[in-house]
């Protein structure tokens, strides 16, 4: 269970305080896809990247599985991120100089899994969405846009963490693409039991997650819940 | 694959920046490197200069060389005060004397040639300024307390080696009517070990015959200093004298006191003083050097930091993605120093060739700059024999400033790579240790 209260996340420009976050609070069950939705500014990326423990809350509580990941420090933090989280980012966010099979057993090495386990495990999930082995032996800049959203799901997965975050998952692919990026991921919610938080702007994405987040200068502002947003 | 094999790799991830920072790196590390060899070199050959320098005072009488000049002997009494002082070992003293055709039966083994004949004109032979023509050199004679060694009368003897060929070496401090005979001397007048000849109204029993390794040295005698000053009338006098000092670091103190003791009576010079001339050149290119090397040091430290520095910074997205997976600071370190230290390696073989090439041409071009720019003084003939000899001296140790050779050894290379892949590490460590500390989410929302 994930739970998130009063959380906030300001930013000084200038003299001016930006307030990204401003008090938001929510609960998300185990084994759910949840979307985000909001404008650009909105602060859907802020919030996504306190729950990664990427970046540190300006105030407020999140409760992972009763532990408050915003006090977490060190090595801590590290096996939060390395074991709890997975990321899957807009712009992909590959290891330039790493192969697709190398980008995925690369947070493997970050848990101690041995080898052997790594590089198998790893093409196993390229295999799994839909990377040929000529494809995963590629460094991402000789890969299509949806090939290395895809290297980045499989990367996402590779510790087989609790929570996936995904920053605009789609953002960056044509519809066609968009939609089965979209359906990989959910047949891995379920599949997996694996809790999914998705931030997007693509309506018809939020429409078909459990449930639906909006976020406004900041602010919850409104909640959906099941597969119709408000 | 690893942190480690991941930084070894992303040396090599970019062929033209791999290459663009292994030459500027590897240019510096070898400017640093020629510099510092040539700082050895130049420090090796004055240490080698100084060492090879006597810790002896050399004493005459002022305005006295050899047989040339004039002035008024020194005494033996005066010379006391001499040996008394502090780091003083030895005071070893000569009087020189020459015997004509009338002073003894022996005949000299040299002839006048053209140079005696001219030189006989101001000198000896004493007919005013006219030269003699039917000048013959006269027999050299060296009353010494100390018989075998020439050097501290050299202005007379010629200097050179003493080597006893036959008999014994008569003793310094007696008053006996010995002699020993230089072998050219001895053999022009077929004098053997044994043999007796006639100087100064007093016959002489030959106790040795001794080579010097040159004519003049070996056309002389040598008699206890005594015998000397008693034959030839002159009681207590002195033509040279020669103190030998505890330490070569005690030999400018030393020779200012004798400065003071003898005053205006005598020339009181010191080999250090003409290896400083000698070496003086070689200091100046040695401090060029110096400086140099610690420019180019500072200069390559500087180029390795901050490559290291643009390294690290370019790749800051990389690095909030790594640690957005969950990696620590600590293997970020690793994977960096591993990517460094790669580059670090290359650059530096490249930069000891290139050390290695024009270290010995860095040096020649500041040696011969110094050479020819530095105003290395030495006596003429005017001065007299041992200026002659001063001459040669300073000649051939200029000869060897300009013959400085380089060479590469291991502990130049040893230290310079350590130095260089220390320069990286610390650079490395310093720019990862502030982007480490950023949190991913700043890093990687710059797109």
């Amino acid at each position: 269970m994930l739970k998130v209260k009063d959380l906030k996340r300001y930013f000084k420009s200038g003299d001016v305080i930006v307030k990204a976050v401003d008090g938001v609070s929510f609960e998300i069950p185990d084994g759910k896809f949840i979307s985000i939705i909001g404008q650009s500014g909105s602060g859907k990326t802020s919030l996504l990247s306190m729950l990664g423990a990427l970046d540190k809350p300006t105030g407020g509580v999140i409760d992972v599985d009763g532990s408050d990941i915003t006090k977490l420090n060190g090595s801590n933090l590290n096996s939060y991120r390395a074991s709890t989280i997975g990321f899957v980012f807009q712009s992909y966010n590959l290891v330039p100089n790493l192969t697709a099979i190398e980008n995925v057993m690369l947070p493997m090495e970050f848990t101690k899994v041995a080898k052997a386990e790594r590089l198998s495990r790893a093409k196993g999930l390229l295999a799994e969405v839909g990377l040929s082995e000529d494809q995963m032996v590629r460094k991402p800049g000789k890969l299509s846009g949806g090939q290395q959203q895809r290297v980045a799901i499989a990367r996402a997965l590779a510790n087989k963490p609790k929570y996936i975050l995904a920053d605009e998952p789609t953002g960056n692919l044509d519809s066609d693409t968009g939609r089965k990026i979209f359906n990989l991921l959910h047949d891995l919610t379920k599949k997996e039991n694996t809790t999914i938080i998705a931030v997007t702007h693509d309506l018809s994405i939020a429409g078909k997650t459990d449930k639906s987040f909006r976020l406004q200068d900041g602010k919850l502002v409104n909640f959906s819940q099941g597969k119709k947003t408000k | 694959m690893n942190w480690f094999t991941r930084g070894v790799r992303n040396a090599f991830r970019n062929a033209i920046r791999t290459t663009a920072l292994v030459v500027i790196i590897g240019l510096s590390i070898g400017l640093a490197l020629s510099m510092l060899i040539a700082y050895q070199a130049v420090s090796l050959k004055i240490n080698n200069v100084k060492s090879s320098v006597d810790n002896t005072i050399s004493i005459y009488p002022a305005g006295l060389r050899g047989f040339a000049g004039g002035g008024t002997p020194l005494t033996q009494n005066q010379l006391k005060s001499v040996s008394s002082q502090p780091h003083v070992t030895r005071l070893d003293e000569t009087l020189s004397d020459r015997l004509t055709s009338s002073e003894t039966n022996l005949q000299s083994s040299i002839t006048a040639g053209s140079l005696g004949r001219r030189f006989a004109g101001n000198g000896f032979a004493g007919t005013g300024f006219t030269r003699n023509f039917n000048f013959t050199p006269p027999v050299t004679v060296n009353g010494t307390t100390d018989p075998t060694n020439l050097g501290s009368s050299s202005a007379t003897t010629g200097g050179g080696s003493f080597t006893l060929m036959s008999g014994s070496v008569i003793n310094g401090s007696s008053d006996a009517d010995v002699a020993m005979v230089g072998s050219a001397l001895a053999t022009k007048n077929n004098l053997k070990v044994g043999s007796t000849f006639t100087a100064y109204n007093t016959t002489f029993t030959v106790s040795g015959i001794f080579s010097t390794g040159n004519k003049f040295g070996d056309n002389q005698l040598i008699m206890p200093l005594a015998t000397v000053q008693r034959l030839s009338g002159q009681t207590g006098d002195v033509t040279a004298a020669t103190a030998y000092i505890d330490s070569i670091s005690n030999l400018a103190s030393v020779t200012n006191k004798i400065k003071q003791i003898l005053g205006s009576s005598a020339d009181v010079t010191n080999s250090e003083q003409q290896a400083q001339t000698a070496v003086s050149s070689l200091q100046s290119i040695q401090t060029v050097s110096l400086y140099s090397l610690i420019g180019a040091v500072i200069a390559g430290a500087a180029i390795v930091l901050m490559s290291m520095v643009m390294i690290v910074r370019e790749r800051r997205r990389e690095i909030g993605i790594i640690k957005a997976m969950g990696s620590s600071n600590l293997r970020l370190f690793g994977q960096f120093m591993a990517e460094a230290v790669t580059l670090t390696l290359i650059a530096s073989v490249a930069g000891i060739i290139i050390g290695g090439i024009t270290s010995n041409s860095i040096t020649k071009i500041l040696v011969s700059n110094s050479s020819t720019s530095s105003n290395v003084r030495s006596g003429g003939p005017g001065g007299g024999f041992r200026f002659a000899r001063h001459f040669g001296g300073l000649a051939a140790i200029r000869g060897d400033i300009t013959g400085i050779h380089t060479a590469v050894g291991y502990g130049i290379i040893g230290y310079g790579l350590l130095a260089a892949v220390a320069i990286a590490i610390i650079g490395t460590a310093a720019a990862t240790y502030f982007i480490a500390q950023v949190r991913p989410a700043e890093v990687m929302r710059v797109e």
